[in-house]
Formats: C-alpha cells, sequence, structure tokens
C-alpha cells in the first residue's frame, strides 16, 4: 500500500513536471514567424535587433516584459492599426498584421521572446 | 514515274514564280491584304486567349498553388475592383517583348510534358528557382510590368501613409525599382527566401 502511494506520489510529480515544462514546448516556431514578418514586411521598418523606423523587435519585447497582458496587447497593437510616433515626430496608424490568429499568435509569442 | 515528279514540281515552282495570266494585280493585292487581316487577327485571338486568368489555370501546376495564393492579396480582389491577372505582371504588354516571353514561355510546355512540378511538393521544392527568374526579369526591366500601372509621380502624399511615401521617394530619387522591395506581394514568398537586412 506504501509502495502504491509513493508510486503515485512519483507519478503525480512527474506529471506536474511536465506541465510546468509545457510551456516551453510551445514556444514560438521561429521559422513561421519569421516568414509571416516577411511576408507582412514587417521587417521593412522593425529589425530584429536594429532600429529602423520603427524600435528594433528587442527593445519591444523589453517593453512588454513582466506585463502580464503583454501578449493581447502587442496583438492589438499589430491588428487595430494603433496610432504610432516616428522618429521624425510624425504620427500615423500601424499597419494591420494580415494572418489568421493562430499565425498572428505565434508572430506575437516570438516577438516578445526576443 | 520517278522523272515525272521533279518535273511536276518544277512546274508549280515556275507557276509561283510566273506573273498571273488570270487575275488581276488588283485582285492578288485585295486578296493578299483580307488574308493578311484575317490571319493576323486569327494569330492575335489565339495569342490574346493565351493571356487570360482562365487560360493560366487551366493547369493544376498553377490553379492549386499560385492562383489560391493570388486570390487572397490586393492584385486580386481591392476595395477600387481593378484586378491584374497572371498576364498582366509575367507577359510584357509590347508586342515584341511580349513575342519574345511567349517563346521562351513554351518551355513551360516542356515542364508539363516532364511533370517537373506536377505535384504541390514539386513546386515547393523549385518555387525559389521560379520567383528568382521572375524577379530577375523584372528587375532587369525596371519592373515594367508593374509601371503599366504604378507610377512613383501618381503616388500621393496625401493618400499614403507618411513612411510609404517617404520610402517611395527615397527609391524613386536611389533609382530602385519596384521589385527591389515589393517581392512575394501576390504570392507566397519562397521559404529559403531572406530579406537583405532582418536584423
Amino acid at each position: 500500500m506504501t509502495l502504491l502511494r509513493s508510486s503515485l506520489s512519483i507519478a503525480t510529480l512527474m506529471a506536474g513536471t511536465l506541465l510546468l515544462a509545457a510551456p516551453s514546448a510551445q514556444a514560438a516556431d521561429e521559422e513561421a514567424a519569421k516568414a509571416l514578418a516577411r511576408e507582412n514586411k514587417c521587417l521593412t521598418c522593425h529589425g530584429i535587433s536594429k532600429d529602423k523606423d520603427g524600435p528594433s523587435f528587442k527593445k519591444s519585447a523589453e517593453k512588454y516584459k513582466g506585463k502580464a497582458d503583454a501578449e493581447a496587447a502587442l496583438s492589438k497593437h499589430l491588428t487595430s492599426g494603433a496610432k504610432i510616433k516616428l522618429p521624425d515626430g510624425t504620427e500615423e496608424a500601424h499597419k494591420i498584421v494580415k494572418a489568421d490568429p493562430a499565425q498572428l499568435k505565434n508572430l506575437v509569442q516570438w516577438i516578445l521572446a526576443q | 514515274m520517278e522523272s515525272s515528279n521533279p518535273g511536276q514540281n518544277k512546274s508549280w515552282w515556275s507557276v509561283l514564280k510566273s506573273p498571273s495570266a488570270k487575275y488581276s494585280l488588283i485582285g492578288l493585292l485585295a486578296f493578299g491584304f483580307v488574308s493578311g487581316i484575317v490571319f493576323w487577327g486569327g494569330f492575335n485571338t489565339v495569342l490574346e486567349a493565351t493571356n487570360t486568368l482562365e487560360f493560366c489555370t487551366t493547369c493544376h501546376e498553377m490553379r492549386d498553388t499560385v492562383y489560391p495564393e493570388y486570390k487572397e492579396t490586393i492584385h486580386y480582389s481591392n476595395r477600387s475592383g481593378v484586378r491584374a491577372i497572371c498576364s498582366d505582371c509575367h507577359v510584357p504588354k509590347i508586342w515584341a517583348y511580349k513575342m519574345v516571353r511567349k517563346i521562351k514561355a513554351s518551355g513551360e510546355i516542356w515542364g508539363k510534358l516532364t511533370g517537373s512540378i506536377s505535384t504541390p511538393e514539386k513546386f515547393e521544392a523549385k518555387r525559389m528557382e521560379l520567383a528568382t527568374h521572375e524577379w530577375d526579369r523584372l528587375k532587369s526591366t525596371d519592373s515594367r510590368e508593374c509601371r503599366n500601372c504604378h507610377n512613383f509621380d501618381a503616388m500621393s502624399p496625401q493618400a499614403q501613409r507618411g513612411t510609404v511615401y517617404k520610402k517611395h521617394m527615397k527609391a524613386k530619387a536611389e533609382g530602385q525599382t519596384c521589385i527591389d522591395c515589393h517581392k512575394g506581394i501576390a504570392h507566397k514568398l519562397p521559404k529559403e527566401y531572406r530579406e537583405p537586412d532582418e536584423e
């Protein structure tokens, strides 16, 4: 009985570890994210680590770091035509990214992971 | 018997060479003129028939790959209802260039016969190579087919977003051409493609 109980606790522990490990297994598909960024011409204004007319993805990731709603906020930013300020002080609407929800989620996760 | 054939050939050749005794010159000219129009009209009609969207999507190689992708893009469906079909981008409008392109395109018949892109997998494997041919062709003609409709001078700073307009004016000043930046606008980009400045 004790043996069964300890086996059960080990199994529970292992399952728990697997569950904890799950988020990293779902890490963004980098190649798919980059392909979508190319298709949507994101890289015309954003470098991965270099600022262009827009901030680098690294900088964007830093901005959202630690925020609970980071994923939702960045998704909204990419799909709502949000107002953005350019280096020369002018303002305009951000391009609306064309993608299905799963692709967009992957792109957002990849940007936030930079 | 054999010796009569060369004689017959010779007589036909002589008939062709000798002036007509039966038909007037104006009659012959009129006949030639009308036949020319009919021949030219027929030739051009067939040529233009090979420029239609329906013709291009007759083959499953186009219908199952590039066509569905193009249908998702702005060149197929947009606010103002202007559509650019396959030939608008892939076949020159000027006759001499059009003929050169059509003759080159006859190589695609060989591709069809040998099944070089007969499955979506085979097409994906060759997408980069085929796209590169088209990018090189557009680059070498200063994006001539894009410019049948698009013109730097016709771009409105009020209608275009500020960053986009600035990039276009910079491209114009630096002598860049449409295809330098606008790759993969009507079809998917090949998976091997990389932007020049991604980092």
